[in-house]
């Protein structure tokens, strides 16, 4: 009897009992469509960190104060020392003491309101230099972004992100017009685009040049210089982020005059190490989904197996006819076993569809900003359709023992 | 043909023994058309069993076509019953939800062959059954059944035929018709081994032999 026949065969037996089969095969259709549409989902939840990581530039290094003197010194508080300056950056661009540091950005973040007409919002007013473009990675959709003139001139210009934008104009071009950051006058000169969504969404600020920031909106200067939140960092190549991170803490600890064995006062914050502990985490969580679709697929193997139990046990007399008229011991075997691997391939079919459906439903939707992506890899729809057909065979193989060792005289007076 | 000799078939149920074959020894020669008869218990079945390999003997010597099947391993056998022998059943056994080409069919499959469909309606035809060759077991009547049973029987060429109390469950038109069709297929050669306990399906054969408590008890020839 070849393979082909036994497939036949084994495809009969599975129609005559339709119910049966499809309730055999749902253990197998869960499992498989489990592990394939979780499996992809954090794929895709994976691929949309990762872009948004690398948007914001995974060769990025920060040096961070800490945050609630920093904001008490932008108020102006009295003695609040911030812990990060502008003369903190300004040092961190010494070619000799930081050979390893390409571009250097200081940020200054506060929340503010914003208004255009009647409009008005409140959000993150930005102040940065024109380094910050190419550090932060962001791209001009329409207009200019912060130049060295603005700088100087300590320009009241402003540049939107793609959300605040939308706030204020809506489909209006809001190049040259004139808003009120915290009652000031700024005119529109860019608009970002979109970068998306981790957790909130990424476009939801207005940037305005680091020195219309200290002069126009905060006004505060601290007795170790003018403060700020950030410094973003930008090494020579990704090769040199350790190096730079060095170079960083080194200045900033002489400047700070922290001693051997003292605790810094900020923090220098590895994109790329970020991102690898989110990878990590999201590989344990990827493990996670994927053993929860293994765990249906081991409860459905023993539903195949207690199948194949029940009909070895109905088909006594069957396979005494099939001895009878000449079926060899592997003939049984190959039988019972093709059957209970079809149950797995069939079962591991239909749920690679349902998972396909599943996943065709649910990429696109939309929670809050976040976009739901989950691309369906073949690697996985291989591994979990191997898996349900191994899963079949291997629950098969006791029962199709059962079956091949029957008694033909005992087996054909069997009722 | 057949040769048994000082066959012994013991059964052990529990811890008691049963002989059902106890020191048998006869000859079949090729072309016979034997009916072996016998009260239940006298060890007819077993006696089946052991001629067409589904069981085998405890002790003694049983040369079929000169070859010594006590030697014969498990898939040796199965290849035996596959080409050389052909059974019939009392209760017919066909498979319930396959249609009687189907049935016919299995024999062939088991023997790896191909292109299988003309020969299968060649002995549905040889029975006359071949318009009812696409027909489920249940839509036949008792007659059918055993028809298709011995086109099933018959469709590898068998050099041998075992029919265990073929005529069993049927009613004496189709059996005087079954019989007939056994006569048949020994004109052309084929050796016709029937079990029975009725003495007018055994007066369709050339020889009789008589069993009772595992041995032959007399033979009569027609």
């Amino acid at each position: 009897m070849s393979l082909w026949e036994s497939f036949i065969t084994a495809w009969r037996a599975l129609l005559n009992n339709k119910l049966r089969s499809a309730l055999t095969m749902l253990g197998i259709i869960i499992g498989v469509g489990a592990i394939i549409f979780l499996v992809s989902l954090g794929r895709g939840h994976q691929a949309n960190i990762t872009g948004i990581f690398e948007s914001m530039g995974a060769d990025l290094l920060y040096a961070i104060g800490s945050s609630r003197i920093t904001t008490q010194a932008l108020q102006g508080i009295s003695g609040a020392t911030a812990s990060l300056t502008l003369e903190d950056a300004k040092a961190l661009k010494d070619p000799i003491k930081a050979p390893s540091i390409a571009l250097v950005a200081p940020i200054i973040q506060i929340m503010g309101n914003l208004s255009f007409e009647k409009e008005n919002t409140t959000t993150t007013i930005v102040g940065v230099t024109p380094e910050a473009q190419d550090i932060l990675r962001y791209s001009v959709a329409n207009g200019v972004f912060i130049s060295e003139q603005d700088i100087k001139l300590k320009a009241s210009v402003a540049v939107l992100g793609d959300r605040t934008a939308k706030d204020l104009f809506g489909l209006r071009d809001p190049l040259g017009e004139k808003i009120k950051i915290n009652g000031r006058n700024f005119e529109v000169i860019g608009v970002l685009e979109k970068k998306g969504a981790f957790m909130v969404t990424m476009d939801d600020f207005v940037i305005i040049p680091l020195t219309t920031m200290q002069t126009r909106i905060l006004g505060v200067i601290t007795p170790r210089g003018q403060p700020v939140q950030a410094i973003g960092v930008k090494p020579l190549s990704i090769d040199h982020l350790d190096a730079a991170t060095e170079e960083i803490a080194s200045i900033l600890r002489q400047r700070h005059r922290i001693r051997e064995g003292e605790d810094d006062d900020f923090a220098v914050i590895n994109m790329q190490e970020i991102l690898n502990r989110m990878r990590e985490v999201l590989a344990i969580f990827q493990i996670f989904l994927g053993s929860v679709g293994g765990i249906s697929l081991l409860v459905g193997g023993i539903g195949i197996m207690n199948i194949m139990l029940v009909s070895v046990a109905e088909r006594t007399r069957e396979i005494g006819i099939r001895k009878a008229v000449g079926a060899k011991h592997r003939d049984i075997l190959r039988q019972f076993l093709v059957e209970a691997a079809t149950l797995g391939l069939s079962g591991g079919a239909i749920g690679i569809l349902l998972a396909i459906i599943g996943i065709r439903l649910i990429t696109g939707v939309e929670l809050g900003p976040y976009s739901i992506k989950a691309p369906l890899s073949p690697d996985i729809v291989i591994i979990a359709l191997s898996v349900a057909i191994f899963t079949g065979l291997a629950a098969g193989l006791y029962p199709a023992f059962r079956a091949a060792r029957l008694d033909p005289i005992q087996a054909l007076r069997y009722e | 043909m057949i040769r048994l000799e000082n066959i012994i078939k013991v059964y052990k149920t529990g811890t008691v023994e049963v002989r059902a074959l106890n020191g048998l020894s006869c000859r079949v020669e090729q072309g016979e058309m034997v009916s072996i008869i016998g009260p239940s218990g006298s060890g007819k079945s077993t006696l089946m069993h052991i001629i067409g390999c589904l069981d085998r003997p405890t002790s003694g010597k049983y040369i079929l076509e000169g070859m010594d099947v006590s030697l014969l391993r498990e898939d040796q056998l199965a290849k035996i019953r596959n080409k050389k022998v052909g059974f019939v059943f009392q209760f017919f056994n066909l498979l319930p939800r396959v249609t009687a080409l189907a049935n016919v069919e299995l024999p062939l499959i088991y023997g790896g062959l191909r292109n299988r469909r003309q020969r299968v309606l060649d002995a549905l035809e040889s029975v006359g059954l071949s318009h009812r060759a696409h027909h489920l077991p249940s839509q036949l009547s008792g007659g059918e059944h055993q028809r298709v049973a011995i086109a099933r029987a018959l469709v590898n060429n068998p050099d041998l035929i075992l029919a265990d109390e073929p005529t069993g469950n049927l009613d004496t038109q189709t059996s005087k018709e079954i019989m007939l069709i056994l006569q048949q297929l020994n004109q052309k050669g084929i050796t016709i081994i029937i079990v029975t306990h009725e003495a007018d399906i055994a007066a369709y054969t050339q020889r009789t032999i008589y069993l009772r408590d595992g041995q032959i008890v007399k033979e009569v020839r027609r």
